[in-house]
């Protein structure tokens, strides 16, 4: 079942790639608006820095070396929560509350009422939740602290290049989509959050080509929940038809015929 | 010469009831998971963290008696004879009112293959609900199918456990008190398992 949406009112991000820089400001901008702790890095002889998210890294750039015919091409891909419109993690959360979607169209989430079963980690298309030490989870949620305010994203505001716009989604859409952008994620998982103007095919960003909700979490959540309840009391049905219709086995059934004799 | 005759014995009824106690706490415990249709029973733990924790602990007391039990029953409920053939082919009686007459050892093939349903459904759940526990530590295609997984056969079990409850109790009067007290009439032994009747007594009928 999904949540229900007002597609019109959605906030969210455009995130042109041709024009980051790969400063990651952003990066840095999101761990001092919300107090995250650094990591621990390592250097794997390249630029990318930290190499995947972490429950204290909500956002990142992932860089990705592309070698053409002898020429080298760098791409900036800003990795993040994509606030989908149809979201796994909350298809999948148990608690009431601990992942919940704003009248802005965000996935935000409360760690008070985050009861640690990890089953967004697994229904997320874009494997981006994580947990950390307090066993709770962690992502981007759009500083819901600033929006609320009526501020932009700390990541937003720090990018120097206007790479991360954030606004109304369908505005943002129908700008892009004006300056003849290939944008991905207007209408997968009934629309992303974060929707991407990206200079290559999708794959080439480790991007799936069509994201959707991974099909065995879709058969647990919407066939076989409601099959199975639908199981237990055609069972229990089932069993009561049985006995006022065949009936029990009763044990003195035809002893009393051979021993009495009476009927 | 006394009504009763035993068919089981102490510690077979102990193990029998530890199996079904974490079962149904792993049930209470669970139904929270399965859905936020039922995010009502986290309460009757104390919230929703500490209902999985006792899913956990239940889950591990559920996985070893089950198996334990299984392997002590292994040789009886994994052999069928040509009487249980008869029985499958009538599906013992139950879809008739007319009274039946099967020649049925100690169990007959529909308590031997829910058995045996239970026991592959034991080592399933434990599987997926092992990965299940440790998410982060398996790849993420396997989480999702053991999620999956988990969800199928915990529905299976819980209505093979209904027709369980069912024929053991109303449907078969007389039948319960062999797990309470370990003790049945003769005349249900003779009724439903005359072979084993004849077996444990040396009587003919």
């Amino acid at each position: 079942m999904a949540d229900t949406i007002n597609q019109t009112a959605r906030k969210g991000f455009l995130v042109d790639t041709s024009r980051c820089i790969g400063c990651r400001s952003c990066q840095v901008a999101c761990k001092q608006w919300n107090k995250l702790e650094a990591d621990k890095t390592s250097n794997k002889g390249t630029f990318e820095n930290p190499l995947d998210l972490t429950p204290a890294l909500y956002n990142r750039i992932k860089f990705i070396e592309l070698e053409k015919s002898g020429e080298v091409s760098w791409l900036f891909f800003n990795e993040r929560c994509m606030h989908c419109g149809d979201a796994g993690c909350m298809k999948v959360c148990p608690s009431p509350g601990a992942l919940y979607r704003t009248k802005d169209g965000i996935v935000a989430y409360n760690k008070d009422k985050c009861i640690s079963c990890k089953y967004c980690v697994s229904a997320c298309p874009f494997n981006i939740p994580r947990y950390g030490d307090d066993d709770k989870v962690s992502k981007c949620h759009l500083c819901q602290d600033r929006i609320s305010g009526g501020m932009t994203p700390a990541c937003a505001k720090a990018c120097p290049t206007e790479t991360l716009k954030y606004g109304n989604r369908s505005e943002l859409i129908a700008k892009a989509a004006a300056a003849k952008k290939t944008l991905y994620g207007v209408d997968d998982l009934m629309g992303l959050g974060v929707v991407y103007a990206l200079e290559g095919p999708p794959e080439q960003y480790g991007l799936p080509a069509k994201p959707s909700i991974p099909l065995s979490i879709f058969l647990w959540k919407d066939v076989i929940k409601p099959l199975g309840i639908l199981g237990f009391w055609g069972s229990i049905g089932a069993m009561l038809l049985h006995y006022v219709t065949i009936g029990p086995k009763k044990v003195d059934d035809d002893l009393d015929v051979k021993e009495e004799g009476h009927e | 010469m006394s009504e009763y005759i035993e068919r089981f014995r102490t510690s077979e009824r102990v193990l029998h009831w530890a199996v079904t106690a974490s079962f149904f706490t792993l049930l209470l415990t669970g139904l929270g998971l399965y859905s936020r249709l039922f995010h009502g029973y986290f309460g009757l733990f104390g919230g929703g963290i500490n209902a999985i924790m006792i899913h956990k602990i239940s889950g591990v007391i559920f996985f070893f008696s089950s198996i334990y039990m299984f392997l002590n029953h292994k040789k009886d409920i994994s052999t069928f004879d040509q009487d249980d053939k008869l029985w499958i082919d009538k599906s013992g009686g139950y879809l008739s009112k007319d009274a039946s007459h099967f020649n049925i050892g100690k169990y007959n093939p529909g308590q031997k293959l829910f058995a045996l349903c239970i026991a592959a459904a034991t080592a399933v759940l434990g599987v997926t609900g092992l990965i299940a526990w440790l998410p982060l530590y398996f790849p993420r295609f396997i989480v999702q199918v053991s999620l999956m997984m988990h969800s199928l056969f915990f529905i299976g079990s819980i209505m093979f456990v209904v027709v369980h409850v069912y024929l053991a109790t109303i449907g078969n009067p007389g039948t319960i008190e062999a797990m309470l007290y370990g003790d049945v009439k003769r005349v249900w032994a003779k009724k439903h398992h005359p072979k084993w009747y004849k077996e444990t007594t040396g009587e003919n009928q």
